[in-house]
């Protein structure tokens, strides 16, 4: 622990030094407390940064939720169907190995540069781990427990929300805590082409204007997002699957 | 891969393609907005023909090589002496775990800023993200070592320098390939996302010249083109990773 601070403490001071007495150009890296300075001009005194934390946590927010809603019921479909699974899958690869990005301009055409395009983007990011560990959960349900409910004589539809349902969320959560991630690079994404609100769009355009601090603070509040989170997914999973001590699936 | 899945897949992508072509030409008097897979296919002809394809697509693949082998020698090197020697464990990790949860896109205009527009920015990029994942995969491997193998090594007084060729890092291996391939489509996306924002060539410059000039067809070409790639690499990994360590159950699909 002693060593981790001391680290932290060296290094900041390292960047200090590099900042202020090596480069000494502001328009290329500024001491961290400047950063710090910034940080807190737009956090308590001008409170410009709260629009844009406003704008991107609402699309991360719908296109996160629509990739959960339309994700979990497609993953569990193609575990239960043969059949749905062999026509699905391979368009579904050859969409989960394309790189994001590639689809941003596509997506824009498409629906423009308003919110439709950016949740597009971010539900595009977030549905495919969300997808596939829903797949697995419902796919590696324990046969011992589909024994038992045979032997309970359980009908399709309870055999499905008593047995199989409960059985797979572990990895449906493990699932959602990964989408975060991409969820959030989404996010950055999306507001790079034609927004003129959001943290992306706070980033690229302070990269573009050589404004380094503010760029050091956006990039440092989507650290802070992800982070946090990461931790509230990692708390609801915790709450709803009691009976692990860790979480399993990814 | 089945018999019956393979059938069902290619059903699955041909008749995709089909409705593709018949609806765009019935339904769609204006190109812009989805063009039918013959116009792109003749784009693509027209672009290899002459030779911007290949351009394109050597810069990327070039950016990519460097950047990736760079990462692979300097991660499996600092992933080792992370697992190896606390104390360095220690001094690394908040920088290694602060470096790995900012979206890498968000600071590729820092990084563009410091290292000009032309490949070295792009280079870094792709190092910095498969740096991470290997670093961490493998200092991961070499903590989890089975201690019966470090005995076996003590007891076949090996030196220091066998052990860690012959023991520790054929041990932690399928986890430094873990790490590449978490690398590799992450590496793709920033590579992309660098020559987007500021390049003179590239996948990711055909990407923003083609969508600014709204040439749909050369759109879709690149957009194809980055799927194949993409494809194509994910399951090279995935094969050498069952190939170095057949051991391990692999998944058909894994998220990262």
């Amino acid at each position: 622990m002693l060593r981790k601070i001391v680290s932290i403490l060296a290094g900041l001071g390292l960047w200090h030094f590099l900042a202020t007495v090596v480069v000494n150009d502001t328009t290329l890296l500024v001491s961290p407390i400047v950063v710090v300075k910034t940080a807190y001009q737009m956090l308590f005194v001008t409170g410009e940064l709260y629009p844009h934390l406003f704008a991107s946590s609402w699309i991360f927010f719908y296109g996160f939720a629509l990739a959960i809603v339309v994700g979990v019921p497609l993953g569990f479909v193609m575990a239960l169907n043969a059949a749905v699974r062999d026509y699905v899958n391979p368009w579904m690869a050859t969409l989960y190995t394309t790189p994001r990005i590639a689809f941003a301009p596509v997506l824009l055409l498409w629906f423009g540069i308003g919110a439709g395009s950016k949740v597009a983007i971010v539900f595009l990011g977030c549905i495919f781990p969300i997808l596939i560990n829903s797949y697995y959960g419902m796919r590696t349900v324990d046969r011992e427990y589909v024994e038992l409910a045979r032997s309970f004589r359980l009908g399709r539809w309870s055999l499905f929300f008593k047995i199989l349902l409960p059985a797979s969320v572990p990895f449906v959560l493990a699932g959602i805590r990964l989408a975060i991630g991409r969820g959030l690079t989404g996010v950055a994404i999306a507001e790079w082409f034609g927004a003129t609100e959001g943290l992306g769009y706070l980033i690229f355009f302070a990269g573009q204007t050589l404004n380094i601090p503010t760029l050091f603070v956006g990039v440092a509040v989507f650290a802070a997002l992800g982070i946090v989170a990461f931790e509230v997914v990692r708390r609801v999973e915790i709450y709803a699957t009691p009976w692990r001590k860790t979480s399993a699936g990814g | 891969m089945s018999r019956r899945e393979i059938t069902r897949g290619c059903i699955s992508i041909f008749v995709g393609l089909v409705l593709w072509e018949i609806l765009t030409r019935l339904l769609l008097e204006n190109e812009l907005l989805i063009p039918p897979p013959s116009s792109v296919l003749r784009s693509f002809w027209s672009l290899l023909l002459s030779g911007q394809l290949k351009k394109h697509f050597l810069a990327t693949l070039l950016e990519f090589a460097y950047g990736f082998s760079t990462a692979c020698i300097i991660g499996v090197l600092l992933g080792y002496l992370m697992g190896m020697y606390k104390w360095f464990d220690e001094i690394m990790d908040p920088w290694i775990a602060t470096l790995y949860s900012i979206p890498i896109i968000t600071i590729v205009p820092l990084i563009i800023i410091w290292f000009g527009i032309g490949m070295l920015s792009k280079v870094i990029v792709v190092f910095k993200i498969t740096a991470v994942a290997i670093i961490l995969n493998t200092a991961a491997g070499v903590k989890a070592l089975n201690p019966v193998w470090l005995e076996l090594a003590k007891s076949l007084r090996l030196g220091a320098w066998e052990t860690t060729y012959k023991i520790r890092l054929p041990g932690a291996l399928p986890f430094i390939i873990t790490g590449m391939r978490l690398g590799v489509g992450r590496a793709l996306l920033g590579v992309v996302v660098a020559e987007l924002m500021a390049a003179n060539a590239g996948l990711g410059y055909l990407l923003r010249d083609s969508s600014e000039t709204w040439d749909s067809p050369k759109l879709f070409v690149t957009v194809i083109l980055l799927a194949v790639i993409g494809l194509v690499s994910f399951n090279l990994i995935k094969r050498l990773e069952r190939r170095m360590a057949p051991w391990r159950q692999g998944a058909e699909w894994s998220a990262d």
